[in-house]
């Protein structure tokens, strides 16, 4: 019997939410098998069984928080279930012995033989491939647990919801109605008919504040009462850099690599973060000290289905402009399909929010507590400015850059973000001052 | 030679015709794409040309003329004499077999729109490839590439296929002429089936393999079955037994052995057939300007779409890591196509099944015992063999049984094996039954027709649950 609690699956975390429970009690588990799936500091965190053997009970519930120690579930080992009363169906076969024998696997099997496999039909399995589901995700209701069609509906239905929490808003009568909206309309139907409620309650959608909304949420609020924020904007001229990154890319192209603009802003921010250390620090609140970091890890905000999350490009100080091009679009990759590891979403000293290719004109960004700045670079356009007493047009781009107005004042923001729009204005100072 | 001066435009080139390859390009074809099949030598590649079917033919041939000398029992009388066996003759049918084949699959390639172009293929960069026809050069453009070039047979350093004396496995089907003695280096699947052939053709057959059984990858309680028929064919097995050297004198092949006691033997045979594995034939296509990449050993690694590490590049079948089998390249040509396609299709499946053409065969899917316990499970076996089955009874072939191995709380199948007649015809329920998740029960409830051998999963299944109508169970019977 072996009692499987919560570790510490990252620095100093001290509770986790229960994402998922892959197993279910009478299950059997090899070690290693994933069995549970935890929330943590905006990882996702999957924990596998300590050691092979039979689940025999699950303590925990899916959504609820636990703190590090708390027994998660209890596995009854091989050995134990060996010893237990045997029953006469058992006589056909042999005990279990510890794979003594180290003949080598038929390849045939061992190649693609995954632990436990998610059992499913070859049709339902491609059927969850054109839903652009995760058929290990879904928990089956047939037969063994076998996932079945329906599974997979029941599935993309719970989790579509919280991405279209306002459908039900939609007056009844607009038309042509999507395949969801009328889906949504028939789920509120469906209530209303279930418990009469009142109109406005109809109106409404109750969803939980969980997972990595709820460390947002938690984030957000402890950032803006703690830090006083000021937000300073400023405008590029970004021809320069246009010409230089489409001559780069070429290059970057042979490599496989995706030069975006991104990385010659994250080149220019750490030769400015390097003139001014007090943006490359953090307030220790407890002691009263700054702390001024003598490392350069830039934080990339980066969306993902799940929400808002920002995965660091450590020591991009001594990153080649290419190096941070791949490194961005492997750390994105990884952020859209949940990979990513704890460590690489911590230990970041400045954080870039690249909303332009989005759009947006300006914005008030949240600083990244403990973090003492942000900046937020938005939609790259045609503008017509005066250059020499004549208008002319120019690709220009605005920055908004919020600071903690505790350690730095507004002027050293001023002359902070001038740097940043030298270097971007005439990239080849990006050379210049390359180590 | 000029190279890239017009290139012809095609949105997908498959490099290699065998199986996998042309399996991709006829699905691509179905799917709108266009498509140049290159293919430097026959179409159908080594499977069809130079393995599996040239094989079969053999072994069926061996097959049939070593029956005949138990027809007496069954009541032939066959007239006195010596039965010969012409393999001259043989060749012939052979090639009619595999022609056939080929022009079914030349028809199929032009019914679907693919363009076969015959030549020696290079990739010049990661969108162009050179394809040389007795010296003429034409280049293509492709958007997409799936390179299935395939593998060819592994010789050591210390052996020579020479065509005449030391043969390899391509050498043994195009023998005008059964050896008086025949020498085989390795007796993995490919050996021990040729082997078995040329013993029932009258040649005197010694097999030697290093590893300490033949068949070293299959479960012993399976080979033991092939063992006990190689020695009524009067096969000589030397395991644990390496081959120093090989030398030719006089229309005679010396085999220098070092045996599993650490003695020196001189083994003298008229021909020796090197069949010690595989290589992937990746070496010659310019991967490299490309861009792709491949392991020490020439491998390329792909993922479950076959996508290699440059993206748009595809690579299928035995160029990649994994089991040298027909079935697995066609389903990873189909899959890679597919993918190419916009399809959203993968090669998820760990139920590859195999099959092996020895005396009896030997075929299984999923799991073994060991494996299945290994990871964890806790498993209930039970074999049923065939000599409790009418129909094996009744065509003479009581050799052999089929294994069940299940979960044991779930009843989830998790892995079915056999050794006896038509094993690799009888595997294709087994590998049903698993892709479909089945429980042990459902291959029980399942009327199986009688009498047939397929009879012997049925009873099988049952015996594993204690109920086996035809064997004697082990346990009572569940209330």
């Amino acid at each position: 019997m072996v009692e499987f609690k919560l570790p510490d699956v990252g620095e100093g975390m001290h509770e986790g939410e229960i994402l998922k429970i892959l197993v279910r009690p009478g299950d059997t588990v090899s070690q290693d098998q994933p069995v549970i799936e935890v929330q943590t500091d905006k990882v996702n965190a999957e924990l596998s069984a300590p050691v092979s053997g039979v689940i025999q009970e699950i303590k925990v519930a899916e959504g609820e928080t636990v703190e590090v120690g708390s027994t998660l579930l209890v596995i009854r080992t091989g050995e134990a279930a060996v010893s237990a009363p045997a029953d006469p169906a058992q006589e056909t076969e042999k005990p279990i012995q510890k794979a003594a024998e180290k003949r080598p696997a038929l390849p045939q099997t061992s190649q693609t033989t995954q632990n436990r496999r998610s059992l499913a039909t070859p049709y339902v399995r491609q059927l969850a491939r054109e839903m652009k589901i995760d058929i290990e995700r879904v928990i089956g209701t047939g037969p063994i647990g076998r996932v079945t069609e329906e599974d997979l509906r029941q599935f993309q239905q719970g989790s579509s919801k919280p991405s279209t929490p306002d459908i039900s808003l939609v007056p009844a009568k607009t038309e042509p109605k999507s395949a969801s909206v009328r889906k949504a309309e028939e789920q509120v139907a469906a209530t209303a008919f279930a418990a009469p409620e009142t109109s406005s309650q109809m109106r409404v959608e109750r969803l939980p504040l969980k997972g990595i909304r709820k460390k947002i949420a938690e984030h957000m609020v402890k950032s803006v009462t703690t830090i006083p924020h000021v937000t300073s904007v400023d405008e590029i001229e970004m021809d320069q850099l246009r010409e230089l990154r489409e001559r780069l890319q070429l290059h970057a192209n042979k490599r496989q690599i995706k030069l975006t603009f991104l990385p010659f802003f994250v080149k220019a921010l750490v030769i400015a973060l390097k003139e001014f250390p007090t943006f490359n620090a953090s307030i220790d609140d407890a002691s009263n000290e700054v702390l001024l970091k003598h490392f350069y890890n830039i934080g990339i905000a980066t969306d993902t289905p799940d929400g808002l999350i920002v995965p660091v490009i450590k020591d991009a100080d001594r990153k080649s402009i290419l190096q941070i091009a791949r490194e961005i679009s492997e750390l994105a990759r990884l952020a859209r399909d949940g990979k990513l590891s704890l460590d690489q979403i911590t230990g970041g000293t400045f954080t870039i929010s690249n909303v332009g290719p989005i759009g947006g004109l300006q914005a008030t960004p949240i600083i990244n507590h403990p973090e003492v700045a942000i900046m937020a670079l938005h939609k790259m356009e045609k503008r017509w400015v005066v250059r020499e007493d004549e208008g002319v047009i120019r690709w220009m781009m605005n920055l908004s850059l919020s600071f903690d107005h505790r350690l730095i004042d507004g002027v050293t923001a001023v002359r902070f973000t001038n740097r940043i729009k030298e270097l971007l204005e005439d990239p080849n100072l990006l050379f210049v001052e390359m180590v | 030679m000029v190279v890239g001066e017009v290139a012809v435009e095609t949105d997908v080139v498959v490099i290699g015709g065998g199986p996998g390859g042309y399996a991709a390009a006829i699905r691509l074809g179905q799917l709108g794409k266009s498509v140049v099949l290159i293919e430097k030598d026959q179409l159908g590649g080594v499977c069809l040309n130079r393995g599996c079917i040239p094989s079969k033919a053999l072994i069926h041939s061996a097959g049939e003329y070593h029956k005949l000398a138990s027809l007496e029992k069954l009541g032939i009388q066959l007239p006195k004499g010596d039965v010969i066996f012409q393999m001259s003759t043989w060749q012939t049918w052979k090639e009619s077999v595999v022609n056939q084949l080929k022009n079914g699959v030349d028809h199929l390639c032009q019914a679907n729109g693919v363009t076969v172009v015959k030549g020696s293929a290079t990739f010049l960069s990661n969108d162009r490839i050179g394809v040389e026809t007795g010296g003429d050069f034409e280049t293509y453009k492709f958007r997409q590439a799936i390179i299935a070039t395939g593998s060819r047979p592994f010789t050591p350093p210390f052996v020579k296929p020479d065509g005449v004396h030391i043969l390899d496995s391509t050498d043994a089907l195009n023998l005008q002429e059964v050896p008086q003695s025949l020498g085989i280096i390795g007796g993995g699947y490919i050996g021990m089936e040729l082997g078995m052939a040329f013993a029932k053709l009258g040649a005197k057959v010694t097999i030697v393999e290093a590893a300490d059984k033949v068949l070293p990858q299959t479960v012993a309680s399976l080979s033991q079955e092939v063992l006990k028929q190689a020695k009524k064919l009067g096969i000589t097995i030397r395991t644990g037994t390496k081959v120093e050297a090989v030398s030719v004198e006089q229309a005679q092949v010396t085999l220098n052995i070092l045996t599993h006691q650490n003695t020196r033997e001189q083994v003298s045979v008229e021909k020796v057939l090197v069949t010690i594995g595989r290589v992937p034939n990746t070496g010659e296509i310019g991967l490299s300007q490309a861009g792709v990449q491949t392991d020490e050993r020439g491998y390329i690694h792909v993922d479950s779409t076959g996508r290699t590490n440059v993206a748009h590049i595809y690579a299928i079948g035995d160029v990649t890591p994994g089991p040298a089998l027909a079935h697995r390249a066609s389903k990873q040509g189909v899959v890679a196509a597919e993918v190419i396609a916009g399809l959203p299709s993968s090669f998820d499946t760990p139920y590859v099944p195999y099959v092996i053409f020895t005396e009896p065969q030997i075929a299984g899917v999923g799991l073994t015992k060991e494996e299945a316990e290994k990871q964890g499970y806790r498993v209930k076996t039970a074999a049923f063999p065939y000599r409790a089955n009418g129909r094996a009874l009744a065509t003479d072939e009581k050799e052999g049984f089929a294994e069940v191995i299940v979960d044991e709380q779930s009843h989830l199948l998790l892995g079915l094996h056999l050794v006896g007649a038509d094993a690799s015809n009888l595997i294709g329920e087994g590998v049903l039954a698993l892709e479909l998740a089945a429980r042990v029960e459902d291959l029980a409830l399942t009327i199986h027709p009688h009498p047939t051998l397929s009879e012997v999963w049925l009873e099988a299944a049952e015996a594993v649950l204690g109920h086996a109508i035809h064997i004697v169970n082990k346990a009572k019977v569940l209330q």
